[in-house]
């Protein structure tokens, strides 16, 4: 007994015992039977095999293709919208220049919206994207004598009202992953470019963002499956899954929708594996392309 | 060595605490009178004032029947949980309770197929079965066999602002037609500028209610959906001539019934209001400044029509198959909703409109001055509904199995089509029958 | 000699861009707190006229009233149920995660055995499955199995957390072998090297993971959803989320118990807070 404890061959097995696991109990066996399901009709607990109709009720549902097309140009957007300008205002931050404590004030400001659930950043936008006259986005679009918008039952500005409520929640998060990043790059750099004459400008261009590759990479990916599985935010901004015209409907809603709302069963398992599949495609896809694996591996 | 002894503790834990959670489920009840004689039913509801109301009915009962007493254990879950709750017991069959209330549109979820979880009630009616408007009984019932128990009768009358009405030179009394409807709507928007009437979008109550009194339907023979019925797309195309004449708007929330509507009912607008006569206690209590100043009458027919009104929404009580005690709870149950005495309850302390018509004609009942309703209002919720009794019908759509689904149609593309974007109702109405034959794979 | 050089390379001087830069970073942290400022008033005022007019300029500054907060302290019902039905739960699943993912990190990054590689990209991989995606599969699975409405299923799926395995074994790989070495040849356990030797060093990561952790654990709502249905076992958002039916609302607890929800979590940022950029940088972003 002894002996394995000290044993150093054995040991990692034992270190990664809990992961593959949980791997195994709460990943790999639901997976199956999703596909198991995914072929099958429930109806209480009585499941009868039904081939492929489920996938094919789900290509022809135009439903469906809305929320896919919801849940992608949401996922695109927030990648334009959260790359950019959280990395640039991380970079305003980690100059030596300004007040320090109005940069901590900052940063420490940016990151609350991310402390609050998802539950209570709901509410709180939908509340101010009323579409009564004294909402608070009303009145602010009100001084420049527009409006008042009727926020939530219009679709672009349905999505307006979404992707401020994203913003406002990840731009702080995302600011600190990139400061992270930044603050990892050794100043020498900075220097030797300086001494060589580069400008500020091309400073960043040229050594912040290639030396920022692996954060970059990093939050892409946590963004591309956050955007296109993302659920609760529309939930709680239209009240519940339904929107005008499915306007707010995310793939995520729409597997919540087929599975716990209208207790198909059968049908929302075939609708998460094509969820599956594409975010997995997507995701391997972009990993590879960024070498992450070739990366690890070698390690 | 501490080190081994913390990990081991962990893993100890974490292997506890999973044995702990696979043995926390609730012993089973095998029913039959408990050691006090009395039988245990548990009752789930997901409105806290209704678990009062079923209280009081286990009491009653208790009084009337000494040798068949219950211990009626009710809980109240909020409206999703409860439902969820509900869902996931019938499909794993266990963690049911005895009794259940359940909202109407979720309803089909558990009647479906050839082997519902819902236990037959149709013997346990039979003693109030000529009483209660029959209508509702449908609502709740499958070829024939009852499973569950209606609230109230939720009849849709009109909601008359009078004072407002007045003012724009408006009597309500002379509203008997949608036709007359849409004529007062344009005048009053017309001289005052306000909205008359609600557009919902998010709730889909007029459609069901003009398609019912033109005589139409929106499922077919078969039970396969048929929304561009052509009376149903008259239905629609009635209801879009009157947005279009000012007589209907859209409403802050969507719908007369969600909190950002009791504002703006509240402070004046919307003089008229077509809704379920639970919809009295809405204004009683969310929209206090209105008080003394609300008349409630008729809802508006259809010349010729088939029926002068339907019954909307409502709560189907239902006694689970699963249950052990079945027979006595089905027995209690249609006592708790069907007997007269029940029902002067449902009228006293939910300020419903009762199923059971032998109160209808109770006037010490139902004129009682002390009741808060009838100082609300102007007029008596009972004469109203006399006035339109036996002429109650019922919707087809409302039991069909896909009405959640249609309903989901309606709220989420065609109302907003038709209000919002200004689509003809047939177009809206045929995109929306393809959309649905798509979903539902008819 | 380079202050000389900097300064020749900014176009401004250097006051003029610290005071722009101040400006603007005042400015849009002004912008980010108006939502939370809003909800603060919400809680002096009626819940119902909040919830009918939406969040607004137009504040009636003569209808503030304490009288929420008496109502919290007095007859919040259920709310401090769930408040401390989720303080236990995110103290308990947050010091679960980081023991064992942690655990698993050091397997992972101190050691070389076959199948590791196998087994780590099963780590990325899991870590771009959204849980969303397995949550109905899940959900099947433990009704099946009757483990539904307990606290043990809501935090056992998720203790081998694959992002925090990632940070932990990034953290870890700075770490010098020798260590472990050194403590061999005193005749430690692998494990104990492990516990007692490099999780006391690896402070900063633990700080940030905790951070992370508990921010996403205290407002965890989809799957306690799905899983909990006892009322007296809700946690936090999910009784939150109750206040909002149509039925019997309370729009009163449902504001000011929103804000109140953000304290502790905020206080655990605060707390932590230099710990979490630190503890981010040396840990998983490095090339």
């Amino acid at each position: 007994m002894k002996k394995l404890l000290y044993s150093q061959r054995l040991a990692p097995y034992l270190f990664i015992a809990p992961f593959l696991i949980t791997l195994a109990a709460f990943w790999a066996i639901p997976l199956g039977r999703a596909f198991i399901m995914s072929t099958q009709e429930v109806l209480y607990g009585e499941a009868t095999f039904i081939g492929l109709a489920n996938y094919e009720r789900l290509w022809n549902d135009n439903v469906f293709w809305r929320a896919m097309y919801n849940s992608v140009r949401y996922m695109v957007l927030t990648l334009i919208l959260l790359i950019p300008i959280p990395m640039a205002l991380a970079a305003l931050i980690n100059t030596r220049l300004g007040s320090e404590r109005i940069k901590s004030f900052f940063k420490a400001s940016m990151f609350v919206p991310a402390l609050t659930s998802v539950v209570v950043a709901g509410i709180i936008f939908r509340l101010m994207f009323s579409e009564t006259e004294s909402g608070l986005i009303n009145q602010v679009i009100g001084i420049v004598d527009l409006g008042p918008v009727r926020w939530l039952r219009e679709d672009i500005p349905g999505l307006i009202a979404l992707l401020a409520l994203a913003m406002w929640r990840y731009t702080g998060v995302n600011i600190m992953y990139f400061i992270a990043g930044m603050q990892s790059i050794p100043s020498e750099y900075y220097e030797a470019a300086s001494i060589d004459g580069a400008s500020k400008i091309q400073q960043f261009f040229r050594i912040t963002i290639p030396n920022l590759k692996p954060t970059i990479v990093y939050v892409t990916t946590i963004s591309i499956y956050g955007g296109l599985a993302m659920f609760l935010e529309s939930f709680m901004l239209y009240a519940g899954n339904s929107s005008p015209n499915n306007q707010g409907l995310t793939l995520i809603g729409y597997l919540y929708r087929k599975g716990i709302e209208e207790n198909d069963l059968g049908f929302a398992s075939a609708v998460g594996v094509v969820i599956l599949v594409v975010i997995m495609t997507i995701n391997i896809t972009n990993l590879s392309f960024s070498g992450t694996f070739r990366k690890e591996s070698a390690r | 060595m501490a080190g081994l002894r913390r990990g081991r503790t962990a893993v100890g834990l974490v292997a506890a605490s999973a044995v702990l959670a696979a043995c926390s489920g609730g012993g089973g009840d095998e029913g039959g009178p408990g050691e006090d004689g009395r039988v245990t039913l548990d009752m789930w509801v997901f409105a806290e004032l209704h678990g009062r109301y079923y209280e009081q009915m286990a009491e009653r009962w208790n009084e009337e029947n000494p040798d068949r007493q219950i211990n009626l254990d009710v809980t109240v879950y909020p409206y999703d949980e409860m439902h969820n709750n509900l869902q996931l017991g019938v499909n794993s069959g266990s963690g049911l309770p005895d009794v259940v209330d359940i909202e109407v549109n979720q309803f089909s979820n558990f009647v479906q197929g050839s082997n519902p979880p819902l236990a037959d009630l149709t013997e346990a009616a039979e003693p109030y079965r000529d009483e209660v408007v029959e209508a509702r009984l449908d609502l709740y019932s499958r070829e024939g066999t009852i499973y569950g128990y209606p609230t109230h009768v939720g009849a849709f009358v009109a909601f008359y602002n009078t004072p407002l009405l007045e003012e724009a030179g408006i009597d309500y009394t002379t509203i008997e037609t949608w036709q007359d409807f849409q004529d007062a709507g344009q005048q009053y928007n017309e001289e005052t500028g306000e909205a008359f009437s609600v557009a919902s979008t998010e709730v889909n109550f007029i459609q069901p209610l003009l398609v019912t009194q033109l005589g139409g339907r929106m499922f077919d023979d078969a039970g396969n959906v048929a929304v561009n019925s052509p009376e149903a797309v008259e239905a629609l195309e009635i209801q879009q001539e009157m947005f279009e004449a000012g007589a209907l708007s859209t409403i802050p929330g969507g719908s007369p019934d969600v909190e950002e509507a009791y504002g703006a009912i509240n402070n004046g607008g919307y003089a008229a209001i077509v809704y379920p006569a639970w919809y009295t206690s809405r204004y009683v209590d969310y929209m206090p400044d209105l008080e003394g100043d609300i008349a409630i009458a008729p809802a508006p027919v259809v010349e010729g029509g088939e029926v002068a009104t339907i019954g909307g929404g409502g709560t189907g009580t239902a006694v689970l198959n699963s249950s052990p005690d079945a027979e006595i709870a089905a027995d209690w149950l249609a006592f708790a909703k069907l007997s007269p005495e029940a029902n002067v309850a449902v009228w006293e302390v939910l300020g419903f409109d009762p199923v059971n018509m032998e109160v209808w004609a109770d006037e010490e009942v139902t004129h009682s001055e002390d009741n808060e309703y009838n100082q609300y209002f102007q007029t008596n919720l009972f004469d109203v509904l006399n006035e339109v009794q036996g002429d109650i019908g019922h919707f087809d759509g409302f039991t069909s199995p896909a009405w959640p689904t249609v309903d989901t149609q309606f709220t989420t593309s065609t109302l907003v089509d038709v209000f919002e974007n200004g689509v003809p109702a047939q177009d809206a109405l045929d995109s929306a029958q393809q959309a649905l034959q798509n979903e539902l794979g008819q | 000699m380079s202050r000389r050089t900097d300064r020749e390379k900014y176009a401004l001087p250097r006051g003029v861009f610290a005071l722009i830069q101040g400006v603007f970073l005042v400015s849009l942290t002004i912008i980010i707190l108006v939502p939370l400022v809003a909800i603060f008033i919400g809680t002096f005022q009626d819940g119902n006229a909040v919830i009918r007019n939406g969040i607004t300029f137009d504040i009636n500054w003569s209808e503030l009233s304490l009288d929420n907060y008496v109502m919290l302290f007095t007859d919040s019902g259920p709310y401090f149920r769930w408040f401390f039905n989720s303080l236990v739960l995110t103290v308990v699943q947050v010091a679960g995660t980081l023991l064992v993912s942690s655990f698993v990190a050091y397997g992972f990054a101190m050691y070389d055995f076959p199948g590791k590689n196998a087994a780590f990209i099963s780590v990325l991989l899991l870590m771009t499955v959204p849980f969303e995606m397995m949550m109905l599969p899940l959900y099947v699975l433990v009704n099946d199995f009757g483990l539904a409405d307990t606290y043990a299923v809501i935090v056992i799926p998720f203790l081998a957390a694959a992002v925090t395995i990632f940070f932990f074994r990034q953290y870890f790989l700075g770490i010098p072998k020798e260590l472990l070495e050194a403590g061999r040849v005193d005749g430690v356990t692998e494990f104990g090297i492990f516990f007692k030797l490099v999780l006391p060093i690896s402070k900063p990561a633990i700080a940030a993971m905790a951070i992370l952790n508990g921010m996403i654990i205290w407002n965890n709502f989809l799957w306690p959803l799905l899983v909990l249905r006892s009322p007296e076992k809700f946690t936090l958002p999910i009784g939150l989320n109750t206040l909002l039916t149509p039925h019997e609302n309370n729009y009163e607890l449902l504001i000011i118990g929103a804000f109140f929800s953000v304290i502790p979590i905020l206080a655990l940022y605060l707390a932590f807070q230099r710990f979490f950029v630190s503890g981010m940088t040396a840990g998983a972003l490095k090339g």
